[in-house]
């Protein structure tokens, strides 16, 4: 026994190399059922794994860039439905004024509006069109709501306007059912106003207040605004009436100028 | 505890061929880690593991290509024990020897690589496959034994940047 034990731990590497030449012999001459056993054990437990690994982070990386891309997609999306959004608005209000006819005697010049001056309320703005377009002081503006203001100064390629909400500005108006007369003023923290009308006279809650033309600046008929609330205090010679002025002195736009038609 | 080492070695290349190698190469020139593992593996274990070690570090090297799996754990068994062979038998104390060794046997390795896959072109590839990739491996092997004997550390590295 010890003999053989001597042998066989002289030639023991020799054993075991004898062992991996067989084993890479039969692999070699076995076919390929048993090089693909073997194949196939060593890829699962040997490159599963880190192929899944690998895996995992291409696609990660895939879901990343596409992330990106969907983001600036999303944002140019944002940008485009704002700009249809304003389109949309735009539309509807050019909708509205392709309904909308001059007084008599007048013609209507489009005008933008470049700027509004004012603190909190609308004082002032600033037109698109001058002098070079025949516009002149003290020609009414307005919208398809109603009256705006009046021109104040001109410039050749612009115009400022007085707007109905400066504390200066007074209309001649009248109410559109009775006919009574009186003067619409804006009146800082109260708002418009129906001035110098009688405390007998015939007025009530809705009704439509338009210019009269007396005033010998704004054209009559123009719609100034409707009565918010009335107020006949006793022992006082007129009423306290508030008026909802008809344009949103707040979302100025697209104006017209009333400019007299020529014969 | 021996076996868990041996394990770890393989499961490094299992990473190697699926992750590492595309991504290190340099055109032709590739990382042979498998050849670099077992002849580092050669010059510190004894003989009888080392063989061992290259018939299964060759099955898993191959396990993308069935038809050569024997061929290629056949190849790096007789490498491993080439090494060990030479180990006896040379004084390789030194890094220049260590290099050497590697620089050879990798070569060697990729060489009957290319005759087992039987390239065309083979002698355009033993310039721009086998010995490039020969010399790459040899530089990742230089990297590990500056890292074992301590001559490059992380700290320094790090006083680099």
């Amino acid at each position: 026994m010890r003999w053989i034990s001597n042998l066989f731990s002289r030639y023991w590497r020799n054993v075991h190399f004898i062992s991996v030449f067989l084993l890479s012999l039969i692999l070699i001459l076995g076919g390929g059922r048993v090089t693909s056993l073997v194949s196939g054990a060593a890829t699962a437990v040997f490159y599963t794994p880190f192929a899944e690994v690998k895996n995992t982070v291409v696609a990660l990386s895939m879901v990343n860039t596409e992330n990106r891309r969907l983001q600036l997609a999303l944002v140019e999306a944002t940008a485009k439905v704002v700009q249809l959004e304003e389109m949309e608005g735009e539309n509807a209000r050019l909708r509205a004024i392709l309904g909308f006819t001059p007084p008599e005697l007048y013609t209507l010049l489009p005008a933008e509006v470049i700027s509004v001056s004012g603190d909190h309320v609308s004082l002032a703005a600033v037109i698109n069109r001058g002098s070079s377009d025949s516009v002149a002081v003290d020609q009414p503006l307005i919208n398809e709501q109603g009256l705006i203001g009046r021109v104040v100064s001109v410039a050749p390629n612009s115009a400022t306007v007085q707007l109905l909400t400066d504390p200066t500005a007074r209309v001649a108006v009248r109410v559109a059912d009775s006919r009574e007369m009186g003067i619409a003023k804006y009146q800082i923290g109260t708002g418009m106003i129906l001035d110098n009308f009688p405390i007998q006279g015939s007025i009530k809650e809705g009704d439509l207040i338009i210019s009269s033309g007396l005033g010998g600046i704004y054209p009559p008929g123009l719609v100034v605004g409707t009565v918010l609330s009335v107020e006949r205090p006793e022992e006082e010679p007129f009423c306290r009436i508030r008026l909802q002025p008809a344009a949103n002195f707040n979302s100025l736009e697209e104006l017209f100028i009333l400019m007299v038609a020529e014969p | 505890m021996k076996i868990i080492a041996y394990i770890f070695y393989l499961l490094l290349i299992g990473l190697h061929m699926v992750i590492v190698r595309d991504v290190t190469s340099l055109l032709d020139a590739v990382i042979n880690l498998p050849a670099c593992l077992v002849l580092l593996v050669a010059l510190y274990k004894d003989e009888v593991p080392v063989t061992w070690f290259g018939f299964l570090a060759g099955l898993v090297a191959a396990a993308g290509t069935p038809s050569r799996l024997g061929w290629y754990a056949l190849l790096m068994a007789v490498l491993a024990l080439a090494a060990c062979f030479v180990k006896e038998r040379l004084n390789l104390d030194s890094l220049k020897a260590k290099l050497l060794l590697v620089l050879g046997g990798v070569f060697i390795h990729n060489v009957v690589s290319l005759i087992i896959n039987g390239a065309d072109g083979f002698m355009l590839l033993l310039a721009t496959s086998a010995l490039t990739g020969a010399v790459y491996t040899t530089l990742v092997a230089w990297l590990f034994f500056l890292f074992k004997e301590g001559k490059l550390t992380v700290e320094k590295i790090k006083s680099i940047f």
